[in-house]
């Protein structure tokens, strides 16, 4: 298909022409996009749709309009794994955050080699590319009693030894800490990549100006850094709601419920109790608060958005 | 001064070390029992470093304990759904890349993209599981392909677009002007241009199949279906005494994606942040 005009002969027939192209490549952009695009996205929507008509419905008693979110709301484990989620990540992320950072203005401010940089960009995707369920098999291996090195190494083997995944702070501290091993490195790398876009003019004519460290990271890099902090934010935020494999392996949620996060509390109601309406329910409102959560972040993002 | 900048250098370095080992021991510690026989399992203190390393475990987990068809479970899971979302995803981006989209589609279709990775797996496969068990295909590989396919798309469509968006489309608009036919265009032009970022592409989303494991957990139940992070979880709760056959369970699952990850390594953080991070 050509795109020059057909007949330039009247002014008049060549705008005919091009706007005529132009509105032909523009159909072209439906024509390809919608039957793909459009696939899947009914295929991707759903899950969703279902899960409202599983919600509101019995199997038994047909549409029963919102007795299963009520019955989903009135559970006091639902709060008990709000709690537990919130104090997850009231661990994680503030360390996640502070440590990626603090560790890319260390490396950034004292290390040149372009070697040793690249050497610890390498070393920082390791616990990032690793399976989940791999890492709660490491972990495993750290906190277990007896055979754990953990206890091995602070030489506690005994009767009276630390049980890391099964008493209750220390299961919490455990599983939290998991995600720390695994997401400060993420949070380090993007700071990192974050650095590198602050103009090194700005950075010197501070310098001249007799900036101390710290001035020099609060008014000149921070600014820089800015909507990176609220990036790495939003996703981790989104994370520790999916937070599920390693849990899964370290604890099962356990002891009792008290590492029963959000995900592994909506697995155990659809799947363990297989109360899958109940479960339909929970998994609604879950979407659609990431929905609106996803709606509100997006604002502030940073990509350039189309 | 000197002195005081030099104290600071040792520090840092000191610092540095003490964070890359607390980062490195696990992984040490798990491949250390991997290599362990079930004898050094019992030594009434743990040894870091085993006696007699055996490979004995691999051996163990593949073939006797038969994981090496999860291994191929996941292999073709992973490819099937990498190649599929790699097809959806230039389908997808062609039109909002190459095209005049409005800008308006183009934004709706990468918002939409992107709030997906925000929907946590466990409620998303809640109405999937039903879905699946009715149209009978609950425990087969299609289902997770399918799955796999919708939720890894987005990271598709997202990288992919960075990826043609730098490639100049005043080259294919010469060759259009010249009056090649716009598929002529797309196969000799921009597809060889675009190899490049196929492959980062079709790499990182097939290490994100393979280390999904909350859809395979849930849609199969049996060895004929089941993928290797299933195949692992079980190890763990079943025979957790097996600690060598455990930790050869992890290094394995470990080793493909992070070999995929090294030869991939400029485009992880473009794929882990949507191209939000962009490595030169």
């Amino acid at each position: 298909m050509s795109i020059a005009p057909a007949r330039p002969i009247r002014i008049g027939g060549r705008i005919r022409t091009a706007w005529k192209a132009r509105s032909r490549q523009e159909r072209l952009v439906y024509q390809l996009l919608l039957p793909v695009f459009g696939t899947v996205f009914v295929l991707a929507t759903i899950p969703f749709v279902l899960a409202i008509i599983r919600a509101v419905t019995s199997d038994s008693r047909g549409f029963v309009g919102f007795e299963n979110f009520a019955r989903a709301l009135s559970n006091p484990l639902l709060y008990e794994a709000i709690k537990q989620t919130a104090i997850y990540a009231a661990i994680a992320l503030p360390i996640e955050i502070l440590g990626g950072l603090g560790i890319a203005l260390l490396v950034h401010r004292t290390i040149r080699s372009n070697i040793l940089r690249a050497a610890i960009y390498i070393a920082a995707m390791i616990p990032i590319v690793i399976p989940q369920i791999a890492v709660g098999v490491v972990f495993r291996l750290v906190y277990l009693p007896d055979y754990g090195i953990l206890n091995v190494l602070l030489g506690q083997t005994g009767p009276n030894q630390p049980l890391w995944l099964s008493s209750p702070p220390l299961a919490m501290i455990a599983t939290a800490s998991v995600d720390i091993w695994q997401w400060t490195p993420f949070v380090y790398l993007v700071m990192f990549a974050g650095f590198q876009t602050v103009p090194s003019e700005s950075v010197e004519a501070a310098q001249v100006d007799g900036a101390t460290t710290w001035t020099q990271f609060r008014h000149i890099e921070l600014p820089y850094l800015r909507p990176l902090l609220l990036l790495v934010l939003f996703f981790r935020i989104a994370d520790v709601i999916r937070v599920f494999d390693h849990v899964y392996i370290l604890t099962g949620g356990g002891p009792g419920t008290t590492t029963e996060f959000l995900s592994l509390y909506i697995y155990r109601i659809g799947f363990q109790f297989s109360d899958l309406p109940q479960a339909s329910a929970l998994a609604v409102m879950v979407m659609v608060a990431m929905t609106v959560f996803y709606t509100v972040v997006s604002r502030f993002l940073p990509a350039d958005r189309g | 001064m000197h002195r005081s900048r030099r104290f600071t250098k040792v520090a840092t370095a000191l610092l540095l070390s003490v964070i890359a080992f607390v980062f490195a021991f696990p992984l040490f510690y798990l491949i250390a029992t991997s290599l362990k026989t079930k004898a050094d399992l019992f030594a009434p203190v743990p040894s870091l470093f085993p006696p007699d390393p055996t490979f004995a475990p691999y051996a163990s987990v593949l073939v006797t304990r038969g994981f090496g068809g999860l291994l191929l479970n996941s292999i073709i899971v992973g490819l099937s759904a990498t190649i599929i979302a790699i097809c959806v995803a230039f389908a997808i981006c062609y039109p909002i890349t190459r095209l005049p989209a409005s800008p308006r589609l183009r934004a709706f279709v990468l918002n939409w993209a992107l709030s997906l990775r925000f929907l946590p797996p466990v409620a998303v496969v809640i109405p999937y599981f039903a879905v699946i068990q009715t149209i009978g295909l609950y425990n087969q590989l299609p289902a997770l392909i399918l799955v796999y396919t919708i939720f890894n798309l987005p990271l598709a469509i997202w990288m992919l677009r960075g990826f043609l968006d730098e490639i100049p489309i005043e080259i294919e608009e010469a060759a259009l002007v010249d009056g090649a036919s716009r598929w002529y265009a797309f196969r000799t032009i921009l597809l060889p241009l675009s190899r490049t970022g196929i492959l980062a592409v079709v790499i990182i989303v097939f290490a994100f199949d393979w280390a999904e494991f909350l859809f395979a957990f849930i849609l199969t139940a049996t060895p004929q279906a089941m993928t290797f992070p299933v195949g692992v979880q079980g190890l763990v709760t079943q025979f957790e005494i097996i600690w060598n056959d455990m930790a050869a369970g992890g290094v394995i699952a470990i080793l493909v994606p992070l070999s995929l990850m090294l030869i991939a390594r400029r485009h992880v953080m473009t794929g882990l942040t949507f191209g939000v991070i962009r490595e030169k």
